[in-house]
């Protein structure tokens, strides 16, 4: 009896001691179990994919790099990457330096109707993409747009917007900063409002311009809010797909077919084995671009 | 207390090896899915008192999903026991998508002709069900919805290409419409029309690289050829093509094109302002001054299209549908007895193309590509005022008549777009010849489209 109670109560000190050693992996495994489903196995499953020739039924041919092959001798590959490059140029260095201002002009406590332009700065953000695209498409007609009409009043001759190879770029990045720029200013502000006013208080008393506070004083305390700002619309720019796709359809001529778009234009096709490499090498391009842009902007102190 | 650091790593060592072989084993793309097409059998339950079952049917939103929805109720008074749940859905946007995943796939959908090719794999082969009917079909059709001598499609409607034109304008010039027998008259009847108004641009080439190839489709169709052959051979450096693109060419030259993209604003204004005179394009742009025109409502009338040369064929197709049915389908026999009914029955296309309450008049915009049906004396839908009271209905079936057959449309073509569509545009704008368009479409389409499909 005395045995039995013993070995019991081994049993359940065994017991209580095997719990807390597995209680935290128990605590952590749904985390896991979704992550593993929804992201190691997709990922997986792309990465298979793209070294396959597959249409979604049938058997898969395996064509080893066959897609990656194809897809850096594609001059249309190319040509997507460069017009993603050009719609970065036109988009993120603005976006920076006009969000900064905004930013600092809203951080300001002096300003009038501050709560005013704080929604008005928002208010695109939250605004659904495909109605301002229509709203784009209306207003920046050929003929019978707004901006086209308003330039006839002044004597100007009508622009192709939507329907040059030359205007489109930046009429469609325009929209694109209209969206995603009060994003750029939450990012911003909330980086402007850690900085402490102690530190522009002595540099007031120092006799520091309200330029050199800005220049040597704002930029620097928020340079992490820029580089996680340039980061995340350097993804964002380069998986733009929506804007072009409503707007343009990718042209005219291909002008505004964004990496994200000639992406799609396979998966569209079926040609998923085509589309998952593509996927992968643009990961592989926004990941380097990331990366060059966070050491680029890294605060001084994290390089030394 | 704490874990050991080598434990942990040990775990998730263990966790993550394990989880990446299951993961890689279980990640080879169609390992679970058949290569070849299933084929749909006749069902067993034919008699209509016996049909029962529930059906879900994809169809694209709009006026056309109310006249569908109106035909499926005609349908449910001869097969009582087949319930229909009817769905307005974006099918370009979702069906090759749920065809691929197989997840809620529809047991029948309206699509594309040139779609169908492209995603054959998914859909029961229809062969032997539609074999009854194959001689009162429109030869164009089944070839658009054949693939590997498989049908794929249950074939709807057929949309013969006419000549749309200014009665009043042509009057006025002088011009009798029905001299315009070729190309070459129409360019004549249009310098005619343009030296009497000089403002006009009289043709209307389209500026929607999408539409204009497939607007470049129905000449070629017209002309007993297309972009690939049945084997999927690409046979754009044709005598065909060359005269299509040397006409357009022509055109753009002789200042007589009114370059706008289709029933857009600027497409609209200058129908209506009398600068369009011509617009060689589909039945479906009956819908233009049915619904879109104001000041020239009623002016416009429809002819067969010219020839490309005297005696040649008077149309070709444009577009069209037909439907589908998922090889995942749970019912599939119940739809294919749907779709038999709206297809190739007397009661189906009249309910489907006859005066109905979304329109009074009857479906205009295309005709059934069911032969029984095209009877220019025994007509589906009335004529219509907005084309100053024309019997629309015999004008487009005497066209339909012509049209030759063609060949499948390569899984490929919506892609081609790209390329040849875009080149179009080029030639339309002065940036190219014909045989440039030829020579650098080929080459892409070739080396990206066709070498990979």
């Amino acid at each position: 009896m005395s045995s039995l109670t013993a070995t019991t109560a081994r049993r359940a000190a065994t017991g209580s001691r095997r719990l807390p050693r597995l209680s935290p992996y128990l605590f952590i495994a749904p985390f896991f179990a979704v992550f593993a489903a929804f992201g190691v196995y997709p990922l997986v499953y792309a990465l298979r994919l793209s070294f396959t020739r597959w249409r979604g039924a049938g058997e898969a041919t395996w064509v080893g790099v066959g897609n990656y092959v194809y897809l850096l001798t594609n001059p249309d590959f190319w040509a997507s990457l460069g017009n993603s490059a050009v719609m970065w140029l036109l988009i993120v260095p603005v976006q920076v330096v006009a969000g900064l201002g905004a930013a600092v002009l809203l951080a300001n406590a002096r300003l009038r109707l501050r709560g005013l332009f704080r929604v008005a700065f928002i208010a695109p953000f939250v605004t659904p993409l495909v109605a301002m695209a229509q709203v784009w498409i209306v207003v920046f007609d050929e003929d019978y747009g707004l901006v086209n009409h308003v330039l006839g009043l002044v004597g100007l001759p009508a622009v192709g917007w939507l329907t040059s190879t030359a205007w489109a770029k930046p009429t469609l990045a325009l929209l694109f900063l209209w969206k995603t720029t009060g994003f750029a200013i939450i990012i911003l502000l909330a980086g402007l409002q850690a900085v402490p006013g102690a530190v522009y208080e002595a540099a007031s008393i120092d006799g520091a311009s309200r330029w050199r506070q800005f220049w040597s004083l704002t930029v620097p305390l928020v340079r992490r809010s820029i580089a996680f700002l340039v980061v995340v619309q350097t993804l964002a720019v380069f998986q733009m797909f929506a804007e072009p796709y409503v707007v343009t359809e990718g042209g005219p001529y291909g002008s505004t077919t964004t990496a994200g778009l000639y992406l799609y234009d396979h998966i569209s096709a079926s040609d998923l084995g085509t589309g998952a490499a593509n996927s992968f090498l643009l990961v592989l391009l926004v990941f380097g671009l990331s990366l060059g842009a966070v050491r680029l902007l890294r605060p001084k102190d994290e390089v030394s | 207390m704490s874990t050991p650091a080598m434990a942990r790593r040990g775990f998730l060592k263990g966790a993550l090896g394990i989880g990446a072989l299951a993961a890689a084993g279980a990640c080879a793309p169609g390992g679970g899915t058949s290569a070849a097409p299933s084929k749909l059998a006749k069902p067993t339950v034919s008699a209509s008192t016996s049909a029962k079952g529930e059906i879900t049917i994809w169809n694209r939103s709009g006026d056309l999903f109310k006249v569908f929805d109106a035909a499926i109720g005609k349908f449910r008074e001869a097969y009582p026991g087949v319930k229909v749940n009817h769905l307005a859905v974006d099918i370009d946007a979702k069906l090759a998508n749920t065809l691929i995943s197989g997840t809620d796939v529809p047991d029948g959908s309206f699509w594309d002709d040139a779609k169908i090719g492209g995603q054959s794999e998914h859909l029961y082969d229809l062969t032997d069900l539609i074999a009854p009917y194959r001689d009162k079909v429109a030869p164009y059709k089944l070839s658009v919805n054949t693939v590997g001598g498989k049908i794929f499609g249950v074939p709807w409607d057929l949309d013969p290409g006419l000549l749309w034109y200014r009665e009043d304008i042509l009057q006025d010039a002088g011009v009798d419409p029905a001299g315009i027998g070729t190309y070459d008259d129409l360019l004549t009847a249009a310098r005619t029309i343009k030296e009497k108004d000089p403002k006009t641009k009289p043709i209307h080439l389209d500026k929607n690289p999408f539409l204009g190839q497939l607007w470049l489709e129905m000449l070629a169709n017209q002309q007993g050829t297309s972009l690939a052959d049945a084997q999927g051979k690409l046979r754009l450096e044709s005598p065909e093509y060359r005269r299509t693109l040397g006409w357009i060419q022509d055109a753009v030259k002789g200042d007589l094109v009114t370059h706008a993209p289709y029933l857009e604003a600027a497409d609209i204004n200058t129908l209506d302002s009398g600068q369009q005179v011509f617009v060689p394009w589909a039945i479906w742009w009956s819908f233009a001054p049915q619904q879109l025109l104001k000041a020239t409502k009623g002016k416009w009338r429809a002819a067969p299209l010219p020839a490309w040369t005297p005696g040649g064929a008077r149309s070709g197709a444009m577009g069209g549908s037909s439907f589908v049915i998922p090889a995942k389908a749970k019912n599939p026999e119940l739809a294919w007895l749907l779709y038999e009914f709206l297809c190739f029955t007397e009661p189906g296309c009249t309910a489907v193309y006859g005066p109905n309450s979304i329109y009074p008049g009857g479906l205009s915009t295309s005709v059934p590509s069911f032969t029984p049906a095209l009877k220019a004396d025994k007509p589906l839908f009335k004529p219509i005022d907005a084309l100053g009271g024309q019997d629309l209905w015999k004008v487009a079936v005497e066209a339909a008549a012509t049209i030759p057959a063609a060949a499948p449309i390569p899984v490929w073509w919506a892609q081609s777009v790209d390329y040849l569509g875009d080149n179009v545009q080029r030639l339309i704008e002065g940036k190219m010849s014909p045989d440039d368009v030829i020579a650098e479409s080929a080459k892409k389409i070739q080396r990206n489209l066709i070498d990979r499909a």
